[in-house]
């Protein structure tokens, strides 16, 4: 029996369900605009460039690039005394190949590897039995 | 409709605050009340004149105008809360104007107060006790539908505001070639300055050794690159001009005003184009920012800065994003003193949120008022005819005498 998970979770709305649905199924899902063809993030109810009310979800490639990154040695909390376990080693800020950003977590790299523009790709983590989180490694 | 009838018809008349520190074990609103007192006793009015008021609110759980107003015993005609953040400290001052412009109250007290006694911690599943006060603040606002706004993700373990700060500077870093050795004169001069300012939080000197010795936190920024976590209060008074010119000090004249912007292109440690968050990323700057208009001038006018550095990087964000340099130049633009209280912009001559104390800039109101007047002892101004504060998140007041 694994560890209950512990860590903040997502509220998840009437808004966002197909994408946190989504990654259940290992698929990167976001709202593309009809009539502009915007993909954006985060899912709202309708497109932030022309308003439109008309999208569909659709599948991304999960592939990107690293747009910005900070490791984590520690952060205004810990430095306030919050304890640092549970702080995770790096906080990313990826590109996706079709325009909108997420905010991660770059695995499968040691301190001071990860670099500004590094492709990536998705990696679903499944990180309990109802919650997978899109983090990213080095593509 | 303009706003140019605004110029100089409001002005502060009074300016009021309290120790700063952390923590300070003491109320809120026995902060509130202190300030408050403090500033009328400035502007030389009985607590009872005060008809208006506007409260930034302690996060996460501040004191609301209700409980305030009862205690005291004010009797308001007019009042409005932001939550304490830096982004509303000029949010509330030009409201302040507003309301006393159009005539919907007279002398309006603006204010911040935190302390983390007399929160009362039944309701909350959270325990008050054990959890450091001001980081269970921050995972709140991290926890609300769609994030704090300052690139937090909690889902992902990232639930502080500094590291979209972190991400801003590492952008920075990248695009144009700027190092920590650079970014440290930031915190430098804010230190310098706190030296000379007795309520300082931190007046221990800082050198570019000290400063590249010091513990990294979120990459690239170190830990004096982060600002000082406060308690306490700082209270402003605004009234018209007219009024203020009979009042007991010299008034200081609010001349510009320029809101808060937000949007898709907006990212609080930033300026629109800078390519982080949504934002697209294109060219930035030339335009003359409204403020400057409205008051008249431009931004050589300016004597001296005051900025919401809650992490150094955001100062030179504001310093781009205000076209005090061009985007890219700012490492390179702190340097050599220039932004120290003897430089050719001085900023934050009383240490700032990185030296003095995170009080949302509501200190720095207080500090632009002394400075205006003459008030300020060892840390004295020699140009102080007018004063900007002014943010890297693109809103800003601006003083005259």
């Amino acid at each position: 029996m694994s560890e209950p998970y512990t860590k903040m979770l997502p509220g998840i709305s009437n808004l966002n369900r197909p994408y946190w649905e989504g990654l259940r199924r290992h698929v990167l899902t976001l709202p593309e605009c009809d009539d502009c063809g915007l993909i954006w993030y985060a899912p709202s109810p309708w497109c932030p460039k022309c308003h439109s009310r008309n999208f569909k979800w659709i599948e991304l490639t999960g592939k990107g690039h690293v747009n910005a990154w900070s490791e984590l040695k520690g952060t205004h909390a810990t430095l306030l005394g919050a304890p640092t376990d549970g702080l995770p080693d790096n906080a990313v800020e990826i590109t996706l190949e079709e325009g909108p950003r997420l905010i991660s977590n770059l695995v499968g790299v040691e301190p001071g590897e990860i670099r500004t523009g590094m492709p990536v790709t998705v990696v679903y983590d499944d990180v309990a039995e109802d919650l997978t989180l899109a983090r990213f490694k080095p593509a | 409709m303009s706003t140019f009838d605004l110029k100089d018809r409001t002005a502060i008349s009074g300016v009021g605050d309290t120790e700063y520190g952390r923590p300070l074990n003491r109320s809120a609103i026995d902060l509130a009340a202190e300030a408050f007192g403090n500033a009328c006793d400035d502007a030389g009015i009985s607590t009872r004149d005060v008809d208006g008021l506007i409260m930034s609110v302690g996060s996460p759980l501040g004191v609301d105008c209700d409980s305030l107003a009862q205690m005291l015993g004010l009797d308001l005609r007019m009042y409005s809360q932001t939550w304490t953040h830096g982004r509303f400290t000029a949010t509330c001052i030009q409201q302040a104007a507003m309301y006393v412009a159009a005539g919907f109250a007279d002398t309006v007290a603006c204010m911040a107060a935190l302390g983390s006694s007399g929160v009362q911690a039944g309701l909350n599943p959270r325990p008050f006790n054990t959890d450091p006060f001001a980081a269970a603040a921050a995972r709140d606002e991290a926890a609300r539908e769609g994030g704090g706004g300052h690139g937090q993700d909690p889902v992902y373990g990232i639930d502080t505001t500094d590291v979209g700060a972190a991400l801003v500077a590492r952008v920075y870093f990248d695009r144009y070639g700027a190092t920590s050795e650079q970014l440290a004169a930031v915190s430098i001069a804010t230190r310098r300055h706190a030296a000379m300012n007795s309520g300082a939080m931190n007046r221990e000197p800082l050198s570019l050794d000290d400063y590249m010795q010091s513990p990294l936190l979120a990459t690239p920024l170190r830990e004096p690159d982060y600002s000082l976590v406060a308690e306490g209060a700082a209270c402003v008074i605004v009234t018209s001009t007219e009024r203020a010119r009979d009042m007991r000090k010299t008034p200081v004249l609010i001349s510009g005003m320029q809101p808060l912007p937000v949007g898709r292109e907006e990212f609080i440690w930033t300026y629109p184009g800078f390519g982080v968050a949504q934002q697209e990323r294109r060219a930035y700057g030339e335009k003359l920012q409204p403020v400057y208009k409205m008051a008249g001038v431009d931004h050589s006018a300016i004597d001296a800065l005051f900025t919401y550095d809650v992490y150094s990087i955001i100062t030179w964000m504001a310093l781009e994003r205000w076209g005090f340099c061009k985007p890219g130049e700012a490492a390179d633009f702190t340097q050599g003193g220039r932004i120290e209280i003897d430089g050719e912009l001085p900023i934050n001559s009383h240490g700032g949120l990185l030296s003095e104390a995170h009080m949302f800039g509501w200190n720095a109101q207080v500090e632009i008022i002394r400075q205006m007047r003459g008030e300020c002892g060892e840390r004295q101004l020699e140009n102080t005819e007018m004063m900007q504060w002014a943010n890297a998140y693109g809103d800003s007041l601006i003083y005259r005498r």
